[in-house]
């Protein structure tokens, strides 16, 4: 069951960026888009994302690369390691539980700084990948909805967001597992 | 959202401690290691490690670099630094012979055991990468000698960790920017392809499916109110990794709320539901972040965020339907506790 599930993925993941990279421009085509220029539109944000991020990439990569030069990294994943063991998820995702809802550039950077740690093939980064794509930065999004409108009093909002947040967490180490692991 | 920030985002407190922690939780357990290897003197600064070294070509005092074969016993070794790990039986260096003294460079890519490996990587330079240790307690030695009784003394290491979280900040700081620049061209071709999709109208098309299966969800929400058709569109750009419409769409949807909404700063049930809808939604197209980062890796990782995202936002649906209904929110509710005057904004439900 899971093999056959494997391996389909296996064979489906080869046509995920090529239909992303053919789908919009021909569903556009199709709705009769200037694609070519609605395209050079859009990509040009590709430069202003990229430097408003930078800020936040150095404020969490800095911070997480002094932890991890102190020694304070590992000595906390040998900790915790056996209590979070116990339900299957390795220590080393915990940073990228603990930073997901509260900043997306900073958690981005996370990645990054995985992949350069685990590289990219490696299972931990598939999980915090995954984690990263797969919920909101849920305080920011709070922030921004109810601050537009005025609410001060969000009654159930954070232990809802975080809920969903902590599931996603705990569905990501699961799925990568069984798809990857 | 997840890709584009906004120029000034509102940051939750909590990551202004979790910020703070991971940089004076670093000093402080550098600190406490470094403090630790001084009292033990874990890398025996200033006391000399006994070394037998071979001259293959016989020793010539003139000569400024010469090759040596440097041998350190392995009891010796054990004892002195009291470890369990043992160096190779003769390391191929140099013996490198200046006014000030005479050095031995062991070979750069030797597997040299603890503490000798950190004594290396805490003294190595860029241009000097090998461990180098002086020569102490060498008698003079005449030419041609083949065979010299000696010890090394090596560089002392202190505040090893106290340094290396220094160097780790700068790089990781010039790493940032560096990786930041390096997302831009990927960033430009996922945003390119989602401005022709906001274009063509993908979101508006897929409404009429999706607001069905919402309007449930949204109880307090009547039929023919806009505030469903605002709030399936904000998914929708959400689904779809639309993240510069998504935003304004959930704030026109969050107003639309407002207007049902009998309280003026109180969230009602459906502004939570909106809200745990968002932060869990399912995911079709990755975010543009995480394709520049990950480069062809996304392709498989689409699968596992498609499911994650699928137990996520079931989970946030029951999560905030249970949550709904603790007394504690009940309470507070706005459409149950002024509901005389909701009642001409929200019909009986059906």
């Amino acid at each position: 069951m899971i093999e056959t599930i494997r391996s389909i993925v296996g064979v489906l993941s080869a046509f995920v960026l090529p239909a992303l990279l053919v789908g919009f421009p021909l569903y556009g085509l199709i709705k009769g888009v200037r694609v070519y220029e609605v395209f050079v539109e859009g990509a040009k944000e590709g430069f202003d994302v990229a430097v408003t991020i930078i800020p936040y990439l150095i404020a969490i990569l800095f911070a997480i690369g002094m932890f991890r030069a102190s020694g304070a990294m590992d000595f906390l994943v040998n900790a915790l390691d056996p209590v979070l063991g116990l339900i299957g998820v390795p220590a080393e995702v915990l940073p990228m539980g603990l930073v997901r809802p509260l900043t997306g550039s900073g958690s981005a950077g996370l990645v990054a700084d995985m992949i350069n740690q685990y590289g990219e093939d490696s299972l931990v980064v598939k999980m915090v990948a995954t984690m990263f794509g797969s919920t909101e930065t849920t305080f920011y999004v709070i922030a921004v909805y109810f601050g537009a409108v005025n609410i001060r009093d969000t009654r159930h909002a954070v232990p809802a967001g975080l809920f969903a947040d902590f599931v996603g967490f705990l569905a990501s180490v699961y799925v990568v597992q069984l798809l990857f692991g | 959202m997840w890709g584009v920030v906004p120029a000034k985002p509102p940051l939750p407190v909590m990551l202004n401690y979790i910020w703070s922690g991971l940089i004076i939780g670093s000093l402080l357990f550098a600190l406490t290691v470094d403090t630790q290897e001084l009292v033990e003197n874990r890398f025996r600064n200033d006391t000399a490690l006994p070394a037998t070294l071979a001259f293959p070509d016989g020793y010539a005092p003139e000569g400024r670099r010469q090759p040596v074969q440097i041998r350190i016993d392995s009891a010796t070794y054990a004892q002195m630094y009291g470890v369990d790990e043992a160096p190779d039986a003769s390391y191929a260096g140099v013996l490198v012979q200046t006014q000030e003294g005479r050095q031995v460079e062991f070979p750069t890519d030797a597997e040299l055991p603890e503490p000798l490996a950190t004594i290396q990587e805490y003294h190595a330079t860029d241009d000097n990468p090998a461990l180098r240790g002086t020569l102490t307690a060498a008698p003079p030695t005449p030419a041609n000698t083949a065979r010299l009784q000696a010890a090394l003394e090596f560089e002392p290491v202190r505040f090893r960790k106290l340094r290396n979280i220094a160097q780790a900040a700068l790089n990781f700081a010039e790493t940032a920017a560096s990786l930041a620049l390096s997302l831009i061209g990927i960033l430009g071709l996922m945003l390119g392809l989602v401005k022709i999709g906001e274009e063509a109208g993908l979101i508006e098309a897929l409404t009429g499916v999706v607001q069905p299966l919402l309007s449930p969800l949204f109880p307090n929400v009547p039929q023919d109110h806009p505030a469903l058709a605002n709030i399936s569109l904000n998914l929708l750009a959400n689904v779809f990794g639309l993240g510069n419409a998504a935003t304004p769409l959930g704030i026109k949807a969050m107003e639309d709320l407002q207007e049902l909404n009998p309280s003026d700063n109180t969230a009602t049930d459906d502004m939570v539901m909106l809200l745990a809808l968002n932060t869990s939604s399912v995911q079709l197209v990755p975010p543009s972040l995480l394709v520049a980062i990950m480069g062809l890796q996304i392709n498989q990782l689409f699968f596992s965020i498609m499911l994650a995202t699928l137990f996520s936002t079931i989970a946030g649906i029951v999560g905030t339907l249970v949550l709904h209904r603790l007394p504690y929110f009940r309470a507070s509710a706005p459409h149950r506790t002024s509901a005389p005057e909701a009642d001409d904004a929200e019909p009986p439900p059906t």
